[in-house]
């Protein structure tokens, strides 16, 4: 059986950012560098030598470009500057599009326009809506959120917009998850899953293999702006009721605040490096900048400047400056998870651990499966 | 001329400490009877030097022997002009590989003393070869294209004339038909200036140009060619000092291909050349149609590295496959181009221009056997591509270009052995070498019209070691017709070969031989009084130096001559000798070692050493300060080729226990400078175990080995193991007669 040469792949990819693959004679050096590359899951020559071949069915089931986490030592050493650590951001970015059912994905990708209008349009609407659905009444004397947004009521839009989301991306998720299993993929009992489950959960929370990689500043940073989003995303989709207050009432070791300033700084600090190094340039993972990469940074950043202004122009106790900043808050960041969390760059924290966790499984059940084999085929062998 | 001999003994480099110099120079004075004999500290400096110049003035010495270091060395300092002279290797064959102060190795030392001072007794002082006609120094350049083009103008360059014959209507040759070209710096495909060259060629009053002509008849030898070349029905008549042949190539016959790769089966499969002529008419376009192509398949190697077609590379075309694929990417950068290869050959600075398809999004397959399927207008190729290890289907091709190869044009013609055989000649025991009639130059040489081959129909040339000569003196193959090469080789090549022949006429016009023993005067002459009509000397001249008359009596053409002494060798009436350099001479020589008689337990082994490889590899065996046998005399000799069987005989006869031949490495990758040499006297030592058992001694006695320069480490446990052997057959017993 033939695998069918596809040349429009390589160009469909430029759309993703796709820019120097085709500059690689496939020498190996970035396999060869890479700490994560093993030699039953290998990239990211592989990978390349499957963008020039055409071959869409391989790539689409490929699960190497979750296990790669971008520190850039392969396009550092790659001798033909084929940077091949943006071809797997490219990939990943591709998969990303094809597990999408929506199209949403393709169209954020692709197109940098259909990008900001759909953020544009939604931040409209977040405003719109703020403008339109409130109390009426607001207290103009003090700074008090709660006065003409209610955290209760915010908590119910947020547990709507929580579904959605849920639903695209687990939706997503299961097509991924019945692309990477392939024919297996309700052949193996979900005793495995449960097993494994427990690597899935570390994984998620330590990101243990990228610490893996050579330059480590990369994971802290990584690990900053993972952990910082989540436990704020925590704070205000779950903990909305404790986490918009218009008073300081909780002590400085209170588990809100302390999440609270550990979040800010974390995502500061971490956005903050990041976009310092894409403006540099200064390392090989900073080198090329889709613009889902830019805009990914600018809207975390400017959820977070927006979130400590209103916080100092509530104990300034300013009422309209504080309401104003709110509604400009949430356009920015309501957008941001509504539109990058299922569709974008956002959405590759459930898919790399899901796909490390299935290899986990499949490998797990391989194992199990092939062992007994053995071991009859040892005593036969004895027999005879 | 009478001889005053005088040997020099120098003592530096430890020589004085190993040897006892005054009975050294006892033997010289008193048994050898040379009137003057000297030692001195440093006998190659200056003062050194006088010394002997200064004996040369005064005491009227005009045949020296120097006893010093090898005659690989020094050669510069004991250069006197007008004298004999003959060099003993005290340094490196004996202090530097035998135990010092030993009574061996003193023996060793005398032994050689005798050899030397018997050589210089028994050799004349060379003269250079004049022929009495007139000497030409015009350069004939066969071919018209890059390669001879380039030749003739850098001849021009150089301050000779030139005579060229092109067998086309216009000069050019395959370039001419070529849009684009592929040379340095690598980074681009070039526009083809071949049009400029041709006009410069033109232009230039010292190169007479034949065009649609070919060399009808090359008679003679370098210096004195007398060239007839045809053209439109006349001809005409020039004196030739050397030859470049540049015939060129020609593609390999696509029709001849695996039916696999789709040649025949539809017009959209066409080969490298089909292109070119694509690309020259004007835009790259789909042969069946027209229409603009979109997809395009190039495999290469078609018909190439593959013992069934052309088992050798042509080194072209993946430069001219990446430089295809560019002109297609830059017709229509949209289009897909893939290169199916083994190995993408492109050596050196080419590596940017495999880049630069990179960069212009050619994408390169690794595959050893890609098939092409015609289905109706449907082509498709099919690979197995080893990085992905699996197949692959690349379809909708609009253009497939196979690349087909380089043939020499030397390839082409009847092989002139399968003639002679049919006229019922005896059987020449001597390998012939390979001559294709392929109408190139039509020598009247004896051996045949043409350069002889070695394989694939290429002209030898010994391409390692010897780039641009051939086994036809005077005659220097360049380009493609020599191996397959591109447009920067052939440049390179052409001004290789032009220095070779302006060499080739420098020495030649001063009677001296030219490669590898450039600036040799001396020259075989023959006692034809005696000559049997044998004809082995004309067969078995590497380099078809001698012509024949109807008799068959042999027509020496001195300026044809490498001086390796292969014919003094072949020679079975020993009427063929050099000034220094005989048959009676190394017998001679061999003669004056000292053999001690049987009970001295003392046995002798002459080693005939070549003088190119094995004997320097014993002066490396020195140099590294190894040890070998003490019973070893060393005799060089010009080539292995000139050893006479009666020297063999001479050697067992004088009591000598044993004689090793060392030869270099002959057959398919020859080292000997003399092409043959070792292989002949490897073919008559095989018919001397006739003459042995005729003088009731073991064959085992005499062996061949072949030894490169790089075996010099073997040496020492070879020799031993031959000492050894000869230790179990036992003492000559011709010992004392």
């Amino acid at each position: 059986m033939s695998n069918r040469v596809d040349p429009t792949l390589i160009t469909e990819l430029e759309h993703f950012g796709l820019k120097d693959a085709h500059k690689c004679y496939n020498c190996g050096n970035c396999t060869a560098i890479c700490p994560l590359s093993t030699p039953e899951n290998p990239f990211p020559r592989k990978m390349v030598r499957l963008i020039q071949l055409g071959q869409r069915d391989k790539l689409l089931e490929a699960p190497e470009p979750w296990l790669c986490y971008y520190c850039g030592d392969c396009s550092t050493r790659c001798p033909r500057g084929a940077d091949p650590g943006e071809t797997m951001m490219v990939m990943r970015r591709y998969l990303t599009s094809l597990y999408d059912w929506t199209g949403f994905a393709r169209k954020f990708y692709t197109s940098e326009r259909f990008e900001i209008m759909a953020i544009a349009i939604v931040a409209v609407l977040v405003g719109l809506g703020l403008l339109l659905f409130n109390t009426g009444k607001p207290n103009w004397d003090h700074a008090a959120i709660n006065s003409l947004w209610p955290a209760e009521h915010i908590e119910i839009a947020d547990l709507i917009m929580g579904g959605i989301l849920s639903f695209l991306l687990l939706s997503n998720v299961f097509r991924c998850f019945r692309i990477i299993m392939g024919k297996m993929a309700f052949k193996i009992p979900l005793r495995y899953y449960a097993s494994e489950a427990k690597e899935l959960l570390i994984h998620t929370l330590t990101q243990k293999r990228f610490s893996q990689c050579t330059d480590r500043m990369q994971w802290f940073v990584h690990l900053m702006i993972m952990t910082g989003y989540s436990s704020v995303f925590l704070l205000v989709v779950v903990f909305i009721r404790w986490f918009q207050r218009d008073h300081i009432e909780y002590a400085i070791w209170h588990p809100v605040r302390l999440v609270g300033y550990y979040a800010t700084f974390a995502i500061l600090y971490g956005t903050t490096y990041a976009i310092i190094g894409r403006l540099k340039k200064s390392k090989a993972p900073y080198k090329n900048s889709h613009p889902t990469d830019w805009m990914f940074l600018i809207l975390l950043q400017l959820t977070t400047l927006t979130g400590i202004f209103i916080h100092f122009t509530r104990l300034l106790d300013w009422p309209a400056t504080t309401y104003f900043l709110y509604v400009i808050h949430m356009m920015v960041a309501v957008p941001m998870l509504v539109l990058e969390v299922p569709f974008a760059k956002w959405a590759h924290l459930a898919y790399r651990p899901v796909v490390v966790f299935l290899l986990k499984v499949k490998e797990r059940y391989a194992q199990e499966t092939a062992a007994p084999a053995t071991a009859e085929a040892v005593v036969e062998g004895a027999i005879s | 001329m009478e001889k005053k001999l005088a040997v020099y003994i120098c003592t530096g480099c430890g020589i004085g400490d190993a040897l006892d110099i005054d009975q050294l120079s006892n033997l010289a004075t008193s048994d050898l009877s040379v009137p003057i004999c000297r030692t001195h500290a440093n006998l190659c400096s200056q003062e050194g030097a006088q010394l002997i110049r200064d004996d040369m003035a005064n005491e009227g010495v005009n045949s020296l022997v120097i006893a010093a270091c090898s005659p690989r060395v020094m050669y510069d300092v004991f250069n006197f002009d007008g004298v004999i002279m003959e060099r003993v290797n005290l340094r490196e064959q004996v202090v530097w590989c035998q135990p010092p102060k030993e009574e061996d190795t003193q023996m060793m030392a005398e032994d050689y003393m005798r050899m030397g001072v018997t050589k210089a007794t028994k050799m004349d002082l060379p003269e250079p070869y004049k022929p009495e006609e007139e000497l030409s120094r015009d350069i004939l350049v066969v071919g018209g294209g890059l390669t001879g083009l380039t030749a003739s103008l850098e001849a021009v360059k150089a301050g000779f004339s030139v005579v060229l014959v092109e067998k086309q209507a216009e000069l050019g040759g395959f370039q001419k038909k070529v849009a684009k070209k592929v040379t340095f710096p690598y980074k681009d495909i070039q526009d083809n200036d071949i049009d400029q060259l041709i006009q410069s060629v033109q232009q230039n009053d010292k190169i007479k140009v034949y065009t649609g002509a070919k060399v009808e008849k090359l008679v003679g030898g370098p210096c004195v060619f007398n060239l007839t070349v045809a053209q439109n029905g006349s001809t005409f008549e020039h004196r030739i000092g050397a030859v470049v042949q540049a015939a060129g190539w020609e593609p390999y016959d696509p029709a001849k291909l695996d039916a696999k790769l789709g040649y025949g089966a539809s017009p959209n499969v066409i080969t490298n050349v089909q292109f070119e002529e694509m690309s020259l008419a004007g835009s790259i376009t789909r042969p069946s149609d027209q229409q603009a192509v979109k997809n395009v398949a190039f495999l290469q190697c078609a018909g190439q590295r593959d013992p069934n077609y052309l088992p050798y590379c042509s080194a072209t075309c993946c430069f001219t496959a990446l430089k295809q694929a560019i002109q297609i990417k830059q017709q229509n950068p949209g289009s897909n181009v893939f290169v199916f290869f083994k190995e993408m050959r492109t050596p050196g600075q080419g590596e940017d221009f495999y880049r630069k398809a990179q960069e212009e999004g050619v994408i390169f397959v690794r595959s050893q056997d890609p098939e092409v399927l015609v289905r109706g207008s449907k082509i498709e190729v099919q690979a197995f591509d080893e990085l992905l290890g699996d197949t692959v289907l690349l379809g909708d091709l609009d253009l497939v270009v196979l690349a087909t190869g380089m043939v020499p044009r030397t390839a082409f013609g009847e092989d002139c052995r399968a003639k002679e055989k049919k006229e019922g000649e005896p059987e020449v025991e001597v390998p012939q070498d390979a001559i294709l009639a392929s109408d190139i130059l039509n020598l009247q040489y004896r051996q045949g019209p043409e350069l002889p081959g070695l394989q694939f129909g290429f002209p030898d040339s010994h391409f390692i070691c010897f780039p641009y000569e051939s086994r036809r003196t005077g005659i220097y193959p360049a380009g493609p017709v020599r191996r397959p090469m591109g447009v920067a080789n052939s440049i390179d090549d052409a001004t290789g070969a032009v220095m070779k022949a302006i060499q080739c006429i420098e020495l030649t016009s001063r009677g001296l031989a030219v490669h590898p023993r450039a600036g040799d005067a001396s020259y075989p002459e023959f006692f034809m009084q005696r000559c049997t009509q044998c004809k082995r000397c004309t067969e078995e001249c590497p380099f078809g130096a001698i012509n024949e008359d109807e008799k068959g009596n042999p027509l020496p053409q001195p300026t044809r001559c490498r001086r390796c002494g292969v014919c003094m060798g072949a020679c079975p009436e020993r009427i063929i000798s050099f000034k220094n350099y005989s048959v009676a001479m190394i017998g001679d020589t061999i003669k004056s070692i000292n053999v001690p008689e049987e009970y001295d337990e003392k046995p002798r082994i002459l080693v005939l050493a070549c003088e190119n490889d094995a004997y320097p590899a014993l002066d490396m065996v020195g140099l590294r300060r190894m040890t070998y046998n003490a019973w070893v005399r060393v005799l060089p000799v010009r080539c292995l080729g000139s050893m006479n069987l009666v020297w063999v005989a001479d050697t067992l006869s004088k009591g000598i226990d044993g004689v090793l031949l060392l030869g270099c490495q002959h057959g398919e990758n020859y080292q000997c400078h003399f092409i043959k040499g070792s292989e002949l006297a490897n073919i008559r030592l095989s018919k001397v175990k006739e003459t042995l058992d005729r003088l009731v001694l073991e064959s085992d006695r005499v062996r061949f080995e072949t030894v490169a320069i790089t075996d010099y480490d073997k040496l020492p446990a070879l020799l031993d193991e031959y000492a050894e052997k000869l230790n179990e057959i036992g003492p000559n017993p011709y010992k004392g007669y």
